[in-house]
């Protein structure tokens, strides 16, 4: 009984939560959809959203970028923070909280204010409208960084020192007993890093001025006209923006599920 | 056991993807085009949404025409395009020519990012090329003018038994069609005309008042005038018009009740021409009916080349083409883009042979009596605060008086 | 090995561990000083060197652009403390800082409960619960730009979904984001919506490292499943509580995204956030100066903030 109603509160939950995209699904579907109710089944479903966006940008050009910089900063962000993460909570070294909460500070001014000395750091650089610039505010990331903290804080401190007695540094533990221990937490952040390179806007706005060099959200929003836009094509683009993130979240959970399943044999 | 996610090669791959970074797409761009061509650089917002092309096939004849000079087109959405505009001066990477909307063009004016133009102005519309000069210098050039115009639907008209419109409809008229098309049971409603500053200070003009001093040093518009206007804007909502809560404001709201066929008069630009072609309805435009003064919204874009520019007479030579030259003006006209600025209006003769709407000469009878919005340095906070105060007064928030009288308050503040 | 080892002796962050686990851990008498202090500049430099470079030189830019005005187009003009003056004493400012109090206030506990709701049911033995996870985590993914027209036209008072639904039930909805009074509690549930998936996340991977004995251990003392969630699961989840609260409160003092698409800020100003104030006078007003002042104070809020939950932590954080 308890079963069952647990069964339907969480089908209920799941169903409000997956609206939002069945209502997007469905209004790629329906040419010349506005946004609002669109019929459950389109009269006349079609793919031509799909067709106009393929055609409105040099759309496979755009994927392939975003998905390289998303690719890329993720994997620098999980061996930047996770090394800063051992060292948080493994090392002891004086300063250690306060250099602690100079990494959170940075999570604490918002993007809007920092783009403009930001861009302007870009010039001295020379490095405005290039991949570098696109990559670069996103090699480390503090939010990654306090997260994987607390997942070291939770791998056994008997591990090290076990390792240790094997003459293990450092370094070893980090790679050998440390790294592999955190895997659900490290498939955690890959897909939070991913998605928060993937949907990405105000700054590759202001540093891409090549179309070459564009990523998704930009091509995405170029569908958004002055006076007009076609919703269809929009929530196309959407649904296509978010099929990586599903896709990678599907395969992150193997790796937390593989935690549970490893629990439960105990 | 297998670590396919293992840190050695999550490493390995990083650094490879992130030296790479470094390596590609630096410099994608040199400063001297192919065989040492002058490459100016243009960033618009115009052509975004549809007309990508057509701009394209701007530049090229002009390049053809100009075999030393590469044009590089920028388009940004216009919702993005003067972050990312801002930015790129801040900067001081903004492009060599750049296109900037009339209300924009005076703050840049006044800040001295503009290079002064010498062109002999005879092609252009006389009061749109003075709109971009500023102290006297000729500071950007005229791209391209649209106006408003009352778009309505003729086969509710018919269904209703209630006449079209005509050119010398006022406020009364409008008010007493709109009573008798909306029919709210139907989901059909007779008017949209948002209460916003776009709106305000044209209804404004219609009544016959002032929005600031002759000086510019105050607000005028606190007056009989201006409370008839918010009045007339305001009384819309709930009446004859959508209210807020029934989707008004939300994206696009207008352009698809109109399109749905359920709204029989609608207050809106000529660039809506082109979407509207294929609607299964029957419909014409007519000049917005006026108070006592008529008076129509006009809107303008204009062209600048920045200061900074390397390459000053590159850039106006192609501010020149972009915005007078017979191909603009044909493949403007084409393409159903916003009109051209040229005084000749034999050249515009094409634009009015095509249908719908059947009455396109009320878009230039409209230009008869037109009304320029009030620009002051700080615009945006202006027409944010106005805005804000006028909606206020179409959701019964505040009596319109109060409305009135706040918004004049806060805008004095910003003089 | 099993990484369900339960993790006893962890060490307790920030404060400092009791001397005898200090004498336990690795290396840290080993090698030289120097030796040392080259260890923790090796794990820290690839992310201290970028976060210097990328963040803390813009933040400290956008200082001493607050200390100045400036339209972004000409030059700057120093003007001194003058930008944060005028900010303490405009009563926009205050209402914008009173507006992301009050959202921080009902979006924290709700998204919270919810997340803590999700994650435990999908913590069960549950069959298809992947499918489910997958589920509630999507909204996750998904950008505002979207999803928040999405919200406004379900909660759209006269012909919205949910007005609609309230209404088969006899329940007449409220304006939501037309009324001043219901605009903020409207963005507060789309943002909970979109949120609880990462909550739902960060918390069952703190579930999953409650081991399963604790569980049988209470289970034999013969304790209710209430006790067992209050004595057992929450003192254990605590770490992930906590981390979850900081970093969803250092986000929701930025709210900006669902409130610009879904209310522009309005209705009269009852949503108008400090970073849409931060983005309009940067963007839209040309007051670069003012807007980096404005954030230079909801930096000091939210660090103060932040400081007083590490420094509390110790009270209610238990690490194992």
């Amino acid at each position: 009984m308890r079963r069952a109603a647990l069964y339907a509160g969480v089908t209920v939950g799941a169903l409000v939560m997956l609206f939002p995209f069945t209502w997007t699904v469905i209004t790629s579907l329906t040419p010349g959809a506005g946004l609002g109710t669109p019929d459950l089944i389109p009269d006349e479903p079609g793919l031509d959203a799909y067709r106009t966006l393929l055609d409105a940008m040099p759309f496979w050009r755009i994927l392939a970028n975003s998905l390289w910089i998303a690719v890329a900063s993720t994997l620098l962000q999980l061996v930047t923070s996770a090394m800063a993460a051992y060292a948080f909570a493994r090392l002891d070294f004086p300063g250690r909280n306060a250099l602690f909460l100079v990494y959170l500070a940075t999570l604490m001014v918002p993007m809007q204010v920092l783009v403009v000395p930001l861009f302007i750091e870009m010039r001295e650089l020379n490095l405005v409208d290039t991949y570098a610039a696109l990559l670069a505010p996103s090699i480390a990331s503090a939010f990654g960084v306090f997260l994987l903290r607390q997942a070291v804080a939770q791998v056994p401190i008997e591990l090290d020192e076990a390792a240790t007695i094997d003459g293990a540094g450092h370094l070893r533990i980090f790679v050998s007993v440390v790294w592999p221990l955190m895997r659900p937490a490290l498939a955690t952040f890959a897909v939070l890093a991913f998605m928060s390179s993937w949907n990405s806007f105000l700054w590759p706005l202001v540093v891409i001025r090549s179309p070459e060099l564009m990523t998704l959200p930009l091509g995405l929003s170029t569908l958004h006209g002055q006076f007009t836009t076609e919703w269809d094509v929009v929530m196309a683009g959407s649904v296509i923006s978010i099929v990586p993130i599903a896709v990678l979240y599907l395969a992150a959970q193997k790796y937390v599920i593989q935690g549970v399943a490893r629990s439960g044999l105990k | 056991m297998a670590h396919p996610i293992r840190l050695g090669t999550v490493a390995a791959a990083a650094t490879l993807l992130a030296l790479s970074a470094c390596s590609q797409g630096s410099a994608t761009r040199e400063d001297s085009g192919e065989d040492g061509q002058v490459v100016v650089r243009y960033m618009e917002f115009s052509s975004n949404g549809g007309n990508e092309q057509h701009l394209e096939e701007i530049a090229a004849s002009f390049e053809r025409e100009n075999p030393g000079i590469d044009v590089q087109i920028e388009t940004t959405p216009y919702a993005d395009y003067f972050t990312k505009l801002q930015t790129a001066v801040a900067g001081g990477t903004e492009a060599d020519a750049f296109e900037l909307n009339y209300e924009n063009f005076v703050t840049y004016a006044e800040s001295g990012a503009l290079a002064e133009l010498d062109v002999d102005g005879g092609a252009y519309t006389p009061s749109l090329l003075e709109a971009f000069q500023h102290d006297g210098a000729q500071l950007g050039l005229p791209e391209s003018f649209s106006d408003v115009v009352l778009f309505y639907n003729k086969d509710l008209f018919a269904a209703a038994g209630v006449p079209e419109p005509t050119a010398d409809w006022t406020w009364e008229d409008e008010r007493a069609a709109a009573e008798a098309l909306t029919d709210t049971a139907a989901g059909v409603w007779g008017d949209y005309q948002p209460a916003t500053f776009h709106e305000f200070y044209k209804a404004l003009a219609q009544a016959g008042g002032q929005f600031l001093t002759e000086d510019g040093s105050a607000t005028a518009f606190n007056s009989p005038e201006g409370i008839a206007a918010a009045t007339w804007l305001a009384g819309k909502s709930g009446t004859v018009m959508p209210t807020e809560a029934e989707g008004a404001g939300t994206p696009d709201f207008d352009s698809t009740l109109f399109r749905e066929g359920k709204l029989a008069m609608w207050h809106s630009g000529i660039w809506m021409f082109g979407p509207l072609a294929d609607v299964p309805f029957e419909w014409d435009v007519v000049v917005e009916p006026g108070d006592v003064n008529q008076a129509s919204a006009m809107f303008t874009n204009g062209v600048v080349v920045s200061a900074n520019s390397e390459h000053p007479e590159e850039a106006q030579a192609w501010l020149e083409f972009l915005t007078s030259s017979d191909t603009t003006v044909d493949t403007r006209l084409n393409a159903g883009w916003e009109l051209p600025p040229i005084a000749d209006q034999d050249k515009l003769a094409p634009y009015l042979e095509q249908t719908p709407p059947a009455n396109r000469q009320a878009v230039f009878d409209a230009l008869e009596e037109t009304v320029l919005p009030p620009v002051i340095v700080r615009q945006q906070e202006m027409q944010d605060a106005v805005t804000e105060e006028l909606g206020n007064a179409a959701a019964g928030r505040k009596t319109v008086e109060q409305a009135v009288a706040d918004a004049a308050a806060r805008v004095d503040e910003l003089l | 090995m099993s990484t369900s080892t339960a993790p006893r002796t962890q060490r307790q962050l920030p404060p400092s561990p009791p001397p005898k686990r200090r004498h336990r851990s690795t290396l840290r008498y080993g090698g030289n000083r120097l030796r040392r202090a080259g260890i923790v500049a090796l794990f820290l430099a690839p992310s201290l060197i970028p976060l210097t470079l990328f963040t803390l030189v813009p933040m400290v830019s956008s200082l001493w652009v607050a200390l100045h005005d400036w339209n972004l187009i000409t030059p700057m003009e120093f003007v001194g403390l003058a930008n944060f003056r005028e900010l303490l004493t405009d009563g926009d400012t205050w209402a914008a800082f009173g507006h992301t109090l009050g959202y921080i206030a009902g979006y924290l506990p709700l998204v919270y409960l919810l997340g803590l709701a999700a994650a435990l049911a999908l913590n069960t033995a549950l069959r298809g619960r992947n499918v489910f996870r997958a589920a509630y985590f999507l909204p996750v993914v998904t950008s505002w730009v979207v999803v928040a027209l999405l919200w406004r036209w379900l909660l759209s008072p006269a012909n919205g979904l949910v007005n609609h639904v309230l209404g088969l039930v006899g329940i007449d909805g409220p304006g939501w984001w037309t009324d001043p009074a219901w605009a903020m509690p409207s963005v507060i549930l789309a943002s909970a919506w979109k949120d609880l998936g990462f909550v739902m996340i960060i918390l069952l991977a703190g579930l999953q490292a409650i081991p399963g004995e604790l569980y049988d251990a209470a289970r034999v003392d013969g304790t209710s499943a209430w006790q067992r969630f209050r004595h057992v699961t929450l003192p254990l989840l605590s770490p992930s509580t906590f981390f979850v609260v900081v970093i969803s409160l250092i986000n929701g003092f930025q709210v900006f995204d669902q409130v610009y698409v879904m209310t522009g800020g309005g209705p009269a100003g009852a949503t108008e956030v400090v970073v849409q104030q931060i983005y309009d006078l940067t963007f839209r007003y040309g007051r670069a100066g003012d807007a980096s002042a404005l954030s230079w104070l909801l930096f000091a809020v939210v660090l103060v903030v932040t400081i007083v939950q590490v420094r509390g932590q110790r009270r209610w954080v238990t690490y194992a």
